[in-house]
C-alpha cells in the first residue's frame, strides 16, 4: 500500500529550502570533501556545543552524529550502515544513528581530522561513539581533548564547563595552526544572539491556531542557524525571511496549507527520518498536526555574554546546558525532560502529546513514567510509541500510523 | 583444606553476596546504625563511614523479574538498574534510610526520581554528579560535589563529618583495598587457591557490611587461604572483563568447564581497590576526589580515558598470565560494549584470546552462554 503523500509548499517556503540548501552548501559541511582535497585541517567534534568558535577561525569542522543522519539516513543510506555496524559486533541497543556514524568511522569514511573535540553530555551512545572515534586506530595520532560539562546548571558548574573549553583555543591552534581572534569572535557570537533570539521568536509564532508551518520547520530552522550558517549573517537574514513569512501567515490566519486542523499535538522526540509516512497521512486523516518536536523546541537560549572571553564561554556554557535541544532535556533530571513536553503542550495549545519513545533514548525510557503522569494530572492524553526514528524497520511507519490512529480514537479526539 | 568453601568465614561472605539483607546489617540496624545504599564506586564509601553511617553497594541480587519496575524503566534500560530498582519496589531495600545515585549512565541518573515518585520509602535521596571526562581539570570539581553531598549528609543524618573523621575512614577503606589486593595476588599464582566465583563472593560482600568486621574476616580468610591444597590443575586461566558483575554466574559457568578466572576488570572486583587514597595532604575530600577522577581505572562512560583502561586492563592480563579474556557487558550497556569492542584488538594483538558478548543482567536461560564459554574455552585449549 502506497501509504505516502506528497506534501507541497507554498511558493515562499520552497524559496526558503532552496535557500537552506543554499546555506548547507556554503557551510563547512558542505565543503567538506574540498578541504579533504586540499588538505585543509578539519576538526571532528562529538556534539553540536559551539560552532561559533570554528567559524571565528574559519576552521571547518563536523559533527560525527551529523556525518550519520546526513550521509547515512538523508542519504537513504541508513539500513546499510546499521546492518554494516551489527556486522561488526558493537553495541546491539547503540541507537540507530550512532551506529551509522559508528559505521562511517569504521569504514573509512568519515574526513580525517587534523584535531579532536569532544564535550561530555548527551547520551551513553554517545560516550560509545565518541570512545570508538577517539581510538580509532587510522586516527591515533590527532590530537584530542575532553571537556566534562556537569550534570548540575549552576553558575558554578557553567564556569567549570566555560573554563574547560578556553582551553580548546590554544589546542586548536596548536593542532590546525589556525588564529584565535578575540574581535572576530565576538563578530560571530553577537550575530549567532542574532539568529538564537529569531529561532526563538520563529517558535513563538508557532504558538499561533491554527499552527502557520509544519514543526519540520523547526527543525530546518535549527540546523540553518547551528549547523549550516551559525554566526554568518547570510543565516541570520534567511531566519529572518522564514519569521516574516510565517508571522505573514499567523497575521493572516493562515493554517498549513490543505490541511483542515483539528488535532493539535507535539511528537516529543527528534521526527523521524521516515516523517513523510506518518505526518501528513495523519493531517488528511484526522487533521492531525504536529506542532513541535525536540530539536524545534527552543527553551530561551541564555544570549551569549560577548564582554570578555571568559563571560563569551561562560554564557556558551549556559546556552549548551540549559538551552541547546537534547542535552538540556537529556542531561538533566526528568522533571526538565518532562517539564518542558508540558511547556510545549501548554504554550502551544496541543490536544495530545506523542513521545516516540525512540529506542536508542534509554534517558527518556527512564523517565516515561514520570512525563505521563504529569500529563495524566494535567488531563492531556499522552502516549509512548516505543519506535526508532531513524530506522523504520524497527517498527513500521505504518504500525505507527495505526497506533496513533487508535491513541487518537480512543482518547476522543477524533 | 580442599577448598575454601568449607571456611566458615567463607561461607559468610558467600551468604551475604547473595542476598541483600545479612545478620551484619540487621545487627547494625537494631544497635540504631543508618545504612545508605549507593550505586557505583565512584561514590565514596569514605564520607557514609565518617558519618557513621553503613553504605551498602547497591545491585539486584536475588530479583526474578522486573514487572514492577517495567512502569517505570524500559526493556532498553539495562538489567541492573531494572533488576535493583524492583527489588525496591518489593519491598527488598526497606532497610535503607539512604540512597545516592550519581550520573554515571542514563538509567542510573534517572533513577533518584524514579525512586522518589514511585514512592520507595528512602527517607534521604541525592544525586551526586560524577566526572564524566579524565584529568587534573576535574579533580577540583568533583571536590566540590562531594563537599555538597557532604554537607547533605550531615544535615539530613544530623550528623558531624569531620576531617579527622574523613581520615579515619580512609584509612579504614584503605585497609580493606589492601587486604584484598592481598587476595588477589594469591590469584597470580600457578593454582590459585581461590576461584574466581569464590573471589566475587568475598568481593561483593565487602560492600555489604560494614568495614571493620570486613577487615578482620578478611584477614581470617587470608590466613585460611594459606591451608588450601593448591595442587588443582585447570584448563585455562581467565579473566572477566566488563560492567556490574557482582554475581558468580559468569565465574560459575567458566570454572565448571575447568577453566579458572584469576582476575578480572570490573566494578565491584579490581577496580575498586587497585590504588589506594592518599593519607597524606590535609584535605581529605580532596584525595578522595583525586583518588575517584585520577587514580580508579574509569568507567567507559568516561569520555577520552580508552587508552588508560587499555593499559590497566592489559597490565592485568599480564600480570596473571591469562590465557584469554571474556568480556561481557548487560544488554544496553553502550559505553561498555564500546569498550569491549576497542579491546578485542588489544588482545588480538597481544596474542590473547578474546570473546565478549552482551548478556542480561539476569538471564533466563544460560545455555547459551555457556555454550559460548565452552567454545572459547576449547578454543585456548586447542
Amino acid at each position: 500500500m502506497n501509504t505516502e503523500i506528497k506534501v507541497e509548499e507554498v511558493d515562499i517556503y520552497k524559496e526558503l529550502k532552496t535557500e537552506f540548501g543554499g546555506l548547507g552548501a556554503n557551510s563547512f559541511q558542505g565543503k567538506m570533501q574540498d578541504y579533504v582535497k586540499s588538505g585543509t585541517p578539519i576538526v571532528a567534534c562529538t556534539d553540536d556545543f559551539f560552532p561559533e568558535l570554528f567559524e571565528a577561525m574559519d576552521l571547518p569542522f563536523y559533527f560525527v552524529v551529523r556525518q550519520g543522519l546526513e550521509s547515512a539516513f538523508h542519504a537513504g543510506r541508513g539500513p546499510e550502515a546499521v546492518d554494516g555496524y551489527d556486522e561488526f559486533n558493537g553495541a546491539s541497543t547503540l541507537c540507530s544513528l550512532q551506529k551509522a556514524s559508528a559505521y562511517l568511522l569504521v569504514k573509512d569514511l568519515l574526513p580525517k581530522p587534523a584535531a579532536i573535540v569532544m564535550t561530555s553530555t548527551s547520551c551513553d551512545a554517545q560516550t560509545a561513539v565518541n570512545e570508538l572515534m577517539s581510538n580509532y586506530r587510522p586516527w591515533a595520532e590527532v590530537p584530542r581533548i575532553s571537556v566534562d560539562a556537569s550534570f548540575e546548571k549552576d553558575e558554578a558548574s557553567m564556569e567549570y564547563l566555560g573554563k574547560q573549553w578556553i582551553q580548546t583555543i590554544p589546542f586548536l591552534e596548536k593542532a590546525t595552526g589556525k588564529k584565535f581572534d578575540l574581535g572576530k569572535f565576538k563578530e560571530v557570537c553577537e550575530e549567532s544572539n542574532k539568529q538564537t533570539q529569531l529561532l526563538f521568536d520563529f517558535q513563538e509564532l508557532r504558538r499561533a491556531v491554527p499552527s502557520p508551518i509544519r514543526a519540520e520547520w523547526g527543525f530546518i530552522a535549527y540546523m540553518g542557524c547551528r549547523w549550516s550558517a551559525c554566526g554568518r549573517q547570510e543565516g541570520t537574514e534567511w531566519m529572518q525571511r522564514l519569521y516574516d513569512a510565517t508571522a505573514q501567515r499567523v497575521k493572516e490566519k493562515k493554517g498549513i496549507d490543505g490541511v483542515t486542523e483539528k488535532i493539535r499535538y507535539t511528537w516529543f522526540d527528534i521526527l523521524p527520518c521516515w516523517s513523510d509516512k506518518l505526518f501528513p497521512r495523519l493531517e488528511q486523516e484526522f487533521g492531525a498536526v504536529n506542532l513541535m518536536d525536540l530539536y524545534g523546541y527552543c527553551a530561551p537560549w541564555p544570549s551569549i555574554d560577548t564582554s570578555s572571553l571568559e563571560s563569551i564561554f561562560t554564557s556558551m556554557a549556559k546556552r549548551f546546558l540549559i538551552g541547546n535541544p537534547m542535552t538540556r532535556q537529556i542531561f538533566a533530571l526528568s522533571s526538565v525532560y518532562g517539564g518542558d513536553a508540558v511547556n510545549i503542550a501548554k504554550n502551544f495549545k496541543c490536544d495530545a502529546v506523542i513521545m516516540p519513545g525512540h529506542i536508542g533514548h534509554k534517558d527518556g525510557a527512564a523517565s516515561h513514567k514520570i512525563v505521563k503522569d504529569m500529563f495524566r494530572e494535567l488531563g492531556i492524553p499522552f502516549f509512548v510509541i516505543g519506535c526508532d526514528v531513524f530506522d523504520e524497520r524497527y517498527m513500521d511507519p505504518e504500525v505507527v500510523y495505526q497506533k496513533i490512529s487508535a491513541f487518537f480514537e480512543t482518547s476522543g479526539l477524533t | 583444606m580442599e577448598s575454601i568453601k568449607s571456611s566458615d568465614v567463607f561461607k559468610k561472605f558467600s551468604g551475604i553476596a547473595t542476598s541483600l539483607k545479612n545478620s551484619e546489617i540487621e545487627n547494625w540496624k537494631k544497635q540504631g546504625g543508618k545504612v545508605i545504599g549507593y550505586f557505583c564506586p565512584v561514590i565514596p564509601e569514605e564520607v557514609f563511614i565518617a558519618g557513621g553511617i553503613l553504605p551498602f553497594r547497591m545491585r539486584g541480587t536475588g530479583s526474578t523479574t522486573t514487572d514492577s519496575a517495567d512502569v517505570y524503566l524500559k526493556p532498553v534500560n539495562c538489567g541492573f538498574p531494572r533488576h535493583t530498582f524492583n527489588q525496591a519496589l518489593i519491598g527488598e531495600y526497606d532497610f535503607l534510610d539512604g540512597l545516592v545515585v550519581n550520573t554515571c549512565c542514563d538509567t542510573i541518573m534517572r533513577l533518584a526520581v524514579d525512586w522518589e515518585h514511585a514512592g520507595i520509602k528512602t527517607p534521604f535521596i541525592y544525586s551526586l554528579d560524577n566526572a564524566h571526562a579524565g584529568g587534573e581539570a576535574m579533580v577540583g570539581h568533583f571536590r566540590n560535589q562531594l563537599q555538597k553531598m557532604k554537607d547533605a549528609v550531615e544535615k539530613y543524618f544530623n550528623v558531624e563529618i569531620t576531617e579527622q573523621k574523613l581520615q579515619d575512614a580512609i584509612k579504614l577503606c584503605n585497609e580493606t583495598k589492601l587486604l584484598q589486593q592481598k587476595l588477589y595476588e594469591l590469584r597470580k599464582l600457578p593454582n590459585p587457591p581461590i576461584t574466581g566465583s569464590e573471589t566475587v563472593a568475598v568481593m561483593v560482600a565487602g560492600s555489604s557490611m560494614p568495614k571493620e568486621q570486613y577487615n578482620k574476616d578478611l584477614k581470617t580468610l587470608l590466613d585460611e587461604l594459606g591451608n588450601v591444597n593448591t595442587d588443582k590443575k585447570y584448563s585455562a586461566r581467565l579473566m572477566i572483563i566488563g560492567c556490574g558483575h557482582d554475581d558468580t554466574l559468569l565465574c560459575d559457568i567458566i570454572e565448571e568447564l575447568g577453566a579458572v578466572v584469576v582476575t578480572d576488570q570490573t566494578c565491584f572486583g579490581s577496580r575498586v581497590m587497585i590504588k589506594t587514597i592518599s593519607e597524606e595532604g590535609d584535605d581529605p575530600l580532596m584525595s578522595i576526589a583525586g583518588y575517584l577522577v585520577l587514580d580508579v581505572p574509569y568507567c567507559p562512560k568516561t569520555i577520552g580515558t580508552h587508552p588508560e583502561r587499555k593499559q590497566f586492563t592489559m597490565g592485568l592480563a599480564k600480570d596473571y598470565k591469562v590465557d584469554g579474556a571474556v568480556g561481557q557487558c548487560f544488554i544496553s550497556c553502550d559505553p561498555w560494549a564500546a569498550e569491549l569492542y576497542l579491546l578485542k584488538s588489544e588482545f588480538q594483538e597481544a596474542g590473547i584470546p578474546f570473546i565478549w558478548f552482551e548478556r542480561e543482567y539476569i538471564p533466563d536461560l544460560i545455555g547459551q552462554l555457556k555454550t559460548r564459554v565452552e567454545a572459547f574455552i576449547e578454543t585456548i585449549n586447542n
